[in-house]
């Protein structure tokens, strides 16, 4: 799905004292298949942004276009934008709530007008696809899980509906590397099935350089760089203003360029690297 | 959020805000006594002096203040239509079965209208001017002496602290859950009473969850930290009675005096012409 961003501002608590301006003339197109990283410091309106994509927050100036659903329009079809636009939080065990892990992960479907059994369905699919036994966890309460394991199954509640956007707030903030990893290999397993669209909330610069296609940059509410990661790393006025750090990738390649092992591969992911890294060596 | 974890405050930097909030606390209820002294309408507009110098001092819109009016409209409305019909007064200008509606009576209720108004009005400027942790460790400060008679104060003020620093917290964590369950296709706001009610069943429980998990987590720091409420705790911020406090205690005593002195006609000190006399007499 498409999804268009025009002139978009939003600010918080209007004409009070706590007035705050966190959105200002954004105006971007994320496309089909994208993978796209947001990024900027904390309250630079990334979250603010993202909420705007199904509807959590309404458009205050400016448009959206999702797929075909206008969200500047006074009636927005909301069990459609969410049903096609999902979200996940950070934190998102803290959103189980049912008595048994199915019903938990059944709650969204159910509630976009899945039938019982399309919704049992749906449940076992995503119970599979985040690495859960549907047969063990199933009929357990989503309380006596493992913390991984909570996580795990709050993760497949957001994707029982099978949305075709996927939207990450700070996915893995908190995280272990392993439990870094996993997520991240979920959402690339997502986007080779039902998930043609994936926009991802980050600050950690490896993530974004190896899973992302492109990239927008956000300072203060206003769009900084609309671009791709490579070209990102290349422009350092735009990194070190916005405080923003390089993937280890760059930096290898920038310490071995101090060396005079100059790299030419515009490799953002580790295995890219090395194999670059291995071929000039050969040669 | 941010507007219920400040409860009503209004931020500004004026005289009001920066009075000691033991002295405001004071100064509320010597202003509600005052509003209950007022007798006549001269006096009532002093009160009414006194809010709006108040207000001034403050540096609040003055629309901010009446709009505080807005939660009191029905119980205003009710007390003016019953004390309209029922007072029992004499000049009657309109009479149906037991009900008739005096000169006296109309009089009455607009008094009692206005005071209420005035009430309000005086002790939101409380709120507006003073954030809800000073109000508490004012209170704590002047229930002091109450620790003679064994009440544990600094106990209630820790547990009305703590209370009041987990709303802004607790506030957020309801909306990021009902973001979460929204964004899963929960709809909050359509069907019946009992349709809504279980609606919030999804909100409710992690809610719960989490409330009991952050007490276990702040029980776990403050045992940490070998906290223990002792009675000579001293404070991060001071309170202090400054000049601008006496200055306070003073305006607010000169507004008591004069609402004295027209309850009582300056005690016929002079000869007031005959409209004002009016005012004076009812
Ligand atoms: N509910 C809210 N009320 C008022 N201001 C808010 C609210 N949420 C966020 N903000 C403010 O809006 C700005 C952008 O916030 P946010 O979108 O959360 O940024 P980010 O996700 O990039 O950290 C911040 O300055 C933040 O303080
Ligand atoms: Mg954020």
């Amino acid at each position: 799905m498409r999804i268009e961003v025009k002139e978009l501002g939003f600010v918080y608590s209007p004409k009070s004292p706590f007035e705050k301006v966190a959105l200002d003339d954004i105006t971007f197109t994320v496309n089909e298949g994208d993978t796209l990283g947001i990024v900027g410091s904390t309250g630079s309106g990334k979250s603010t942004l993202c909420r705007h994509f199904n509807a959590l927050i309404r458009v205050q100036r400016g448009e959206i276009t999702v797929g075909e659903i206008r969200l500047h329009a006074k009636k927005v079809d909301l069990k459609t934008l969410r049903k096609n636009v999902g979200m996940l939080f950070q934190f998102p065990e803290y959103q189980l709530f049912a008595d048994t892990v199915k019903k938990d992960v059944e709650f969204g479907p159910l509630n976009f007008g899945f039938s019982a059994e399309e919704a049992d369905a749906a449940a076992r699919e995503a119970l599979e696809l985040v690495g859960l036994d549907f047969d063990e966890v199933a009929s357990k309460s989503p309380f006596e899980l493992s913390g991984g394991q909570m996580r795990r199954a709050a993760i497949a509640g957001v994707l029982a509906s099978r949305p075709s956007v996927l939207v990450l707030d700070e996915p893995t903030a908190g995280l272990d590397p392993r439990g870094k990893r996993e997520i991240l290999e979920l959402v690339t397993a997502l986007k080779a099935g039902v998930t043609g669209t994936v926009i991802i909330i980050s600050h950690n610069m490896d993530e974004i350089a190896e899973f992302c296609n492109r990239v927008v940059v956000l300072e203060n509410g206003k769009l900084l760089a609309d671009t791709t990661p490579d070209e990102l790393f290349n422009r350092s006025d735009i990194v070190e203003r916005t405080e923003l750090d390089y993937p280890h990738t760059v930096k290898i390649k920038r310490l071995l360029a101090e060396k005079g092992v100059f790299i030419d591969s515009s490799a953002l992911n580790a295995d890219e690297l090395s194999a670059a890294i291995a071929g000039r060596f050969k040669a | 959020m941010k507007d219920i974890s400040l409860g009503q405050f209004y931020p500004a930097d004026s005289f009001t805000h920066k009075m000691d909030p033991r002295a405001k606390l004071v100064l509320v209820v010597a202003f509600i006594v005052m509003a209950f002294l007022a007798k006549n309408f001269l006096s009532y507009f002093a009160v009414m002096l006194c809010v709006i110098s108040a207000t001034l001092v403050s540096r609040i819109p003055i629309l901010k203040v009446l709009k505080s009016i807005k939660a009191i409209i029905f119980i205003l409305i009710f007390t003016g239509i019953l004390n309209l019909l029922f007072y029992n007064g004499e000049t009657v200008l309109w009479s149906w079965w037991q009900i008739k509606i005096t000169v006296e009576g109309i009089i009455f209720s607009l008094k009692m209208v206005l005071r209420l108004v005035l009430l309000v009005m005086g002790t939101t400027l409380l709120t507006y001017t003073t954030t809800p942790t000073a109000i508490t460790d004012g209170m704590e400060s002047l229930m002091h002496p109450l620790k003679y008679i064994k009440v544990p104060v600094h106990d209630i003020a820790v547990i009305m602290s703590i209370a009041l620093r987990f709303i802004p917290i607790i506030s957020e964590e309801v909306d990021k859950i009902m973001m979460a369950q929204k964004a899963r296709g929960a709809a909050f706001d359509n069907g019946g009473l009992l349709k809504r009610a279980k609606a919030l069943l999804p909100v409710l429980i992690p809610l719960f969850v989490s409330a009991f998990r952050r007490a276990d987590e702040l029980a776990l720091a403050l045992d940490a930290r070998c906290y223990n409420a002792t009675p000579n705790r001293t404070r991060y911020k001071q309170m202090k009675f400054s000049l601008r406090d006496v200055l306070g205690v003073l305006g607010t005593a000169a507004f008591i005096v004069l609402v004295v002195a027209l309850n009582n006609n300056f005690w016929g000190a002079y000869e007031p012409v005959a409209s004002v006399w009016w005012l004076f007499s009812v």
